[in-house]
């Protein structure tokens, strides 16, 4: 599993930043997603859409790494939301408790939307 | 499902990423990062780090860390005599109203670092270092489970890590081992080549002829497939093969008339004395005495010492003859001139199956077309012949002489 590359591509939409990270989140090569979070950060975008569409698999390092996005962004007031995310990923995010700090979707669309009818945070 | 058995379902799966991260032929320092991460990831902790004891300076330091020494969260210092007293491989909350046994600075000042527990590591009476976490980041207190599970990932963690410091210790001792080695291959050979200089010295018409016959012989070695290890022996043997010249008589040496009886058998005693001298010395590779005593044997029976013939003679002696042989032939003595390459290859092949082995003889001429065709990055032969033959004409007569030696 872990032979799979991991990679991270992103764009920015107005004042949000959309992730798009492939592969296997389930070692240390997704630090790539952190520091490409992070970077969005000190540019001052608070607003983040994590597209995990392209994600095979998360383990408890995938976890761990999405912990620091959340905190951090937690930490400057901003916004995470998830989207095409499976059911049974959603689950275990809920069941963590993971879900109070940070919003799930279904589509980048809908996210984006909420983002958007949000304004300021 | 219910929220117990999902929790329990993850916990058994984090057990599960920890023991691959544990296995994983990964480097230790990606290996350590990526545990860290686990645990992280299974307690919730945005803050975490893994220190090692130092056994030597009694200090711990950091091995794998995340949050605690990012911008505005001070540095996390901690020191093991604290530690120490503690129960081996438990959990212990840093928090206010707690059992815990960790009390005064050390206790404020990871609390003040953001840490909310931290676990002791230690196989049998060894400690190993420590754990540090930070509260959970959904602020739920550490539950009875989490405590059972972390005591039970502590155990590995810090029997990982002993293993990493006693293959690390087995690797440094191994390193300083190897460098001695080189450092004593070095002087050893340094001490062979001045013994070789001493030799060549007393004879004025042989200078550099054991260097010369150490690279030939080198050279015919390898061609015939010889492991480098025996490749490095008959090196040594090439050098050392005319010590007993040291003994014989300097006049007899560089008498430029023909030899009398008396001379010869003075001579002759050479390889016999050779042998002797170095038979002292316990070398590492094999057959170097038996080489060098035999040396001047031919295939025909009619050589000496010992009139040794065909396959009684090993192929390393069958070696030093060849090269030592050929040097004679193509560097000038007190009681002959030197022949030129091609002369000398006309020469080796007159005496097929008398003196030389024909095996032998096809693995130098290889060697040597291989040389003059550039085919070789190192050569051993080429440097030290004389630059006035033809290439063309000497490649002819090697493959010649090749197709010959394998019809």
């Amino acid at each position: 599993m872990r032979e799979m590359n991991f990679t991270v591509t992103s764009k920015t939409i107005t004042d949000t930043a959309v992730l798009y990270p492939r592969g296997y989140l389930n070692n240390i090569a997704g630090e790539s997603l952190v520091r490409e979070c992070n970077a969005y950060i000190e540019k001052g975008i608070k607003k983040m859409v994590v597209n995990l569409g392209g994600i095979e698999f998360i383990n408890s390092i995938g976890i761990s790494l999405l912990l620091s996005v959340i905190e951090r962004l937690n930490n400057c007031g901003g916004t995470l939301c998830l989207t095409n995310i499976s059911t049974s990923y959603n689950e275990t995010f809920e069941m963590l408790g993971l879900t109070k700090y940070m919003l799930v979707f279904k589509s980048e669309e809908e996210a984006l939307k909420h983002l958007n009818a949000a304004g300021g945070k | 499902m219910s929220q117990e058995l999902k929790k329990a379902l993850y916990n058994v799966s984090s057990l599960a990423d920890l023991s691959q991260e544990i296995n994983s032929e990964q480097n230790f320092t990606i290996k350590i990062q990526s545990v860290l991460y686990v645990i992280m990831g299974t307690f919730l902790a945005s803050k975490g780090a893994i220190f090692w004891h130092e056994r030597d300076k009694g200090s711990l330091i950091p091995v794998a860390h995340k949050g605690f020494n990012e911008a505005g969260s001070p540095r996390l210092k901690i020191s093991s005599e604290h530690l120490l007293p503690l129960l081996k491989n438990e959990p212990y909350h840093l928090g206010d109203g707690n059992k815990a046994g960790l009390y005064g600075p050390l206790r404020d000042s990871l609390r003040r670092a953001g840490a909310g527990l931290c676990i002791p590591l230690w196989v049998r009476d060894e400690f190993i270092g420590v754990i540090v976490l930070s509260d959970k980041f959904t602020s739920e207190p550490y539950s009875t489970e989490d405590f059972e599970l972390l005591k039970a990932v502590a155990n590995q963690i810090a029997i990982t890590m002993s293993n990493h410091s006693l293959f690390m210790n087995l690797s440094e001792q191994l390193d300083k081992n190897r460098r001695l080695y080189e450092e004593m291959r070095l002087i050893y050979h340094d001490t062979i080549q001045a013994f070789a200089a001493a030799i060549d010295a007393k004879d004025v018409y042989t200078k550099n002829h054991s260097q010369r016959v150490a690279r030939y012989a080198v050279a015919i070695a390898r061609e015939l497939g010889w492991n480098e290890d025996d490749v490095e022996g008959i090196y040594v043997a090439g050098f050392l093969h005319d010590v007993g010249k040291l003994i014989i008589s300097t006049d007899v040496l560089n008498k430029k008339d023909s030899l009398s009886e008396k001379d010869l058998h003075e001579l002759r005693r050479h390889p016999v004395l050779s042998s002797k001298i170095i038979s002292k010395i316990k070398f590492p590779w094999k057959d170097v005495v038996k080489s060098i005593r035999h040396h001047h044997e031919r295939l025909d029976g009619k050589g000496y010492p010992g009139a040794l013939a065909g396959e009684d003679i090993s192929d390393g002696a069958k070696i030093l003859t060849l090269a030592d042989s050929f040097d004679a032939m193509t560097t000038d003595r007190p009681y002959k001139g030197r022949k030129d390459l091609k002369e000398a290859l006309v020469e080796l092949k007159k005496c097929l199956g008398t003196q030389f082995d024909g095996r032998i003889v096809a693995a130098f001429c290889k060697v040597l077309e291989k040389e003059i065709k550039g085919k070789l990055p190192e050569p051993n032969i080429l440097p030290h012949l004389d630059k006035d033959f033809d290439p063309s004409v000497i490649t002819v007569l090697l493959e010649a002489l090749i197709q010959e030696l394998s019809a």
